[in-house]
């Protein structure tokens, strides 16, 4: 802040206001009030995570300061960062990217929007958990040597900033690529390519599993200087240094360190002065349609279904597949046949058999940004539905069918990928698997439509990270899917108990009934609640 | 003569404010209605309420004779609106939006298509067919909006500021398809904050201010009736009989003194 002019400062005042005001305005609705509720909540969960991950964190470097073992710290500092950086990438429907192009017709300067950007693009949970825990290691460190404390000090802030920059530069790269269709076709083959790289994982792990005890040590020590090269390894490597009295010694680590920051913030500020200098291509090349998408061809007509239903399946599915974030987030099911793949000749496939049901349970949880906020996609366009001279329920109806059929293509994509790599699922699992979709999809649907239609909110679908739901959307569907898997993993563990897997399949086929009953139920009252609702629907759905 | 538009005390209550009061509107069938009011007068919630995009708080509404509130969905596949926020969907192209909502009001799917690839042409849109509507600049969206508002031909059009944000050309092209459209029988009922557009268009005006409709009637009756008090025999400009009705321009009370 030290080095900004007094008016980038009162920008930053009133950009900080504006947050402010429009979080106090926010309560003003029943809405805004539960979001602040779950958003409390989701604060104590990450509070009591970041908690207990520091305590841990702490207990065990002060464990390894006390017995002379820092260089050990490393592997505490990997799987921090492995867990910043990954986290948000992953797990999108938890992170937010906020949209602060509109602060660019104001006069600010780019050292103002750059730092508006990154503290904004921080207040997210990867960030605040990467904090608590390093600040665990420090903590352990420092109780146990004392002597450490600049030093352990010194080693988790160049840690701490590497991460916030690197987190911040990664999430505006892809964001960037996801937006335009050429990097995005790009982006995909490397994603296969990763894939298919991955794969090889499995058969090393092998080979080196096989290899003498002393052999194998001999390979991991090439690794060390690998990862002491590292960001996470050089901030354990200046401990340990600083821990052995080796003032000189550290210096070094120290120095890299501080390099790879440098180049975090030359990537970060790479693309947020290309932003900031009108150079956004967001939504542009995006959402340039291929060139049969020119002719004017009749839409589609699905077998046994209106054509509204047809219309708005057409739509749905059209929507899917112009969203690089969303392909994005439903190519994920795939990581779960990459790890199958990886792990196929080690202990996992003495288990193989639970692997579909429990990649179908994934698929449909990668799902839940789409089921419970359906129509946060459609901004303006709810108004197209209200007017349109049909019930609602069709339109509802054909977005979980559009839905449905995304679900059933990844769990077919899984199936065959399970069946190639092991051997296919023993029916009694198949059974199973249906009979639990057949119980949570209707109840996830049904919420989901509940929710889209109780608490909207407009998403972006061209820009990562803008597809986050409602606090209270979020808190729900996770409440949901805690209950439906649990129920499915009390099935399988029946069946496991009992050594007679047809027992949790009657239980879930049981369940179906109530779950598909509510469901229909729900769909028959769906016009009345939309009649309450269609001015708070459109209302939030229009907003600028 | 049944009204195309017909509302009895039709009102509207957000909290304590109240946004539209008691308003009794009637536009006959073939008239092009234009209904003025300064902003936030009432305009678009009582177009919202025309076209079940909003409830009453209490009153009534029949569109051609049907009540709207029990024959929602009758209602709507009569009529076709540009609304406010024009409710297209960005991320489809033209003429995908217009397949899809002709669909949505029952046209057959070679219809659809058929009169999407005919209004994509009337509107001189087909330039940009690849274009997703997101990247369309405000004036193609309106005329994309308003494309979908007539593509099931409704015999009422609710239009909410259609020529804000259009070229001349454009514009044009527009009031043409528009007075085309009455002179085949249909009724348009616009809001417009350009009263030459309306005084031009419009056979009939209601004005709404404080969401009370303050004046109604026949554009030229209105002007002559008003007139007659300053100089008889003379008729005001309808920006002259806005002003008088709304309470008239407002004079600074004091001058912005560090405005250049």
């Amino acid at each position: 802040m030290a080095g900004l002019a007094p008016d980038s400062r009162e920008q930053l005042r009133a950009v900080a206001t504006l947050r402010w005001r429009l979080v106090l305005n926010s309560l003003r609705s029943v809405r805004g009030r539960m979001n602040l509720v779950s958003r409390s909540i989701a604060g104590l969960l990450v509070t009591a995570a970041g908690l207990g991950g520091a305590f841990a964190l702490g207990a065990t470097a002060w464990e390894l300061t006390r017995t002379h073992k820092l260089e050990w710290l490393a592997a505490f500092f990997w799987i921090v960062f492995l867990f910043w950086q990954f986290f948000p990438v992953m797990a999108t429907a938890f992170t937010q990217n906020i949209d602060t192009s509109a602060l660019l017709r104001f006069p600010l300067s780019y050292k103002t929007y750059f730092f508006v950007r990154l503290a904004m693009g921080t207040l997210d949970i990867a960030t605040a958990l990467g904090l608590f825990w390093s600040f665990g290691l420090v903590i352990g460190i420092s109780a146990a040597a004392p002597r450490l404390i600049p030093w352990a000090v010194v080693a988790v802030l160049g840690f701490i900033v590497f991460n916030v920059l690197l987190a911040r530069a990664i999430f505006v790269w892809i964001e960037h690529w996801l937006s335009r269709r050429r990097s995005r076709e790009i982006m995909g083959l490397l994603f296969f390519v990763l894939m298919i790289g991955f794969q090889f994982i499995g058969p090393a792990l092998d080979h080196y599993a096989k290899k003498p005890t002393g052999q194998r040590f001999g390979y991991v020590a090439k690794l060390v200087p690998v990862q002491r090269a590292l960001p996470p390894g050089l901030s354990a490597s200046v401990i340990a240094a600083a821990g052995s009295g080796n003032a000189s010694g550290l210096l070094g680590p120290l120095a890299l360190l501080i390099a790879y920051s440098g180049a975090a913030l030359a990537l970060l500020h790479l693309r947020l002065r290309q932003q900031y200098r009108g150079e956004n291509p967001e939504g542009n090349a995006a959402s340039t349609a291929t060139a049969e998408d020119a002719a004017i061809r009749p839409g589609w007509k699905l077998p046994f279904f209106s054509a509204p239903v047809s219309a708005v399946f057409e739509k749905e599915v059209r929507y899917f597949s112009r969203s690089g974030p969303m392909l994005f987030t439903m190519i994920m099911p795939l990581v779960v046949i990459l790890l199958l793949w990886g792990g196929r000749k080690s202990f996992l496939q003495h288990q193989s058999e639970f692997f579909f049901p429990i990649g179908a349970g994934y698929c449909l949880l990668v799902m839940t940004n789409l089921v419970y906020n359906s129509f946060g996609g459609d901004g303006g366009g709810i108004q197209s539905f209200l007017m349109a001279p049909i019930t609602f329920r069709q339109v509802v109806f054909a977005k979980n069918l559009a839905q449905f059929a995304v679900l059933v293509v990844e769990v077919a994509i899984l199936l065959l990928g399970v069946s190639l790599i092991y051997r296919p699922p023993h029916p009694v699992f198949l059974v199973l698997t249906f009979c639990w979709y057949l119980f949570a999809a209707p109840i996830n649907f049904g919420v989901g439509n509940l929710l889209s239609l109780y608490s909207p909110k407009k998403i972006d679908y061209a820009v990562f990270g803008r597809q986050r739901a409602s606090e209270t959307t979020i808190f729900a569907s996770l409440g949901v899917q805690l209950v439906v898997m649990g129920i499915g993993a009390f099935a399988i563990f029946l069946g496991y108990h009992y050594d007679n897997y047809w027992l949790g399949t009657l239980i879930l086929a049981v369940l179906a009934i109530p779950a598909i009953t509510a469901y229909l139920i729900l769909m028959r009252r769906i016009d009345a609640i939309v009649m309450t609702r269609r001015e708070v629907l459109a209302t939030e759905l229009c907003k600028a | 003569m049944e009204a195309a538009i017909l509302t009895e005390n039709l009102t509207r209550r957000f909290g304590d404010f109240t946004a539209v009061q008691d308003v009794n509107l009637r536009v006959e069938t073939g008239q092009f209605y234009g209904f003025l009011g300064p902003n936030g007068a009432g305009k678009s919630t009582t177009i919202k309420m025309l076209t079940g995009l909003m409830a009453p708080t209490s009153g009534r509404m029949q569109i051609l004779g049907v009540d709207l509130a029990t024959h929602m969905v009758d209602v709507k596949r009569q009529i076709g609106v540009v609304p406010e926020g024009m409710a297209l969907f960005g991320r489809l192209t033209g003429s995908e939006y217009l397949n899809f909502v002709g669909r949505m009001y029952g046209l057959d799917r070679t219809t659809a298509a058929q009169r999407a690839a005919e209004l994509l042409e009337f509107m001189e849109l087909t330039d940009h067919p690849k274009t997703l509507i997101t990247d369309y600049s405000h004036g193609m969206q309106k005329k994309l909006a308003m494309a979908a508002a007539v593509i099931h031909g409704p015999k009422v059009l609710f239009l909410d500021e259609p020529f804000e944000g259009v070229d001349a050309i454009a514009s044009n092209t527009l009031k043409a398809m528009l007075q085309r459209m009455i002179s085949r029988g249909a009724t348009i009922f616009l809001t417009s904050h350009v009263l030459e557009i309306v005084e031009r268009l419009c056979t009939h005006v209601g004005i709404i201010n404080n969401g009370r409709l303050v004046a109604q009637g026949p554009l030229d009756d209105l002007r002559v009736s008003t007139a007659d008090e300053a100089s008889p025999g003379e008729r005001m400009s309808l920006e002259e009989f806005f002003l008088k009705t709304v309470g008239g321009p407002r004079t600074a009370a004091q001058e912005l003194s560090w405005l250049g």
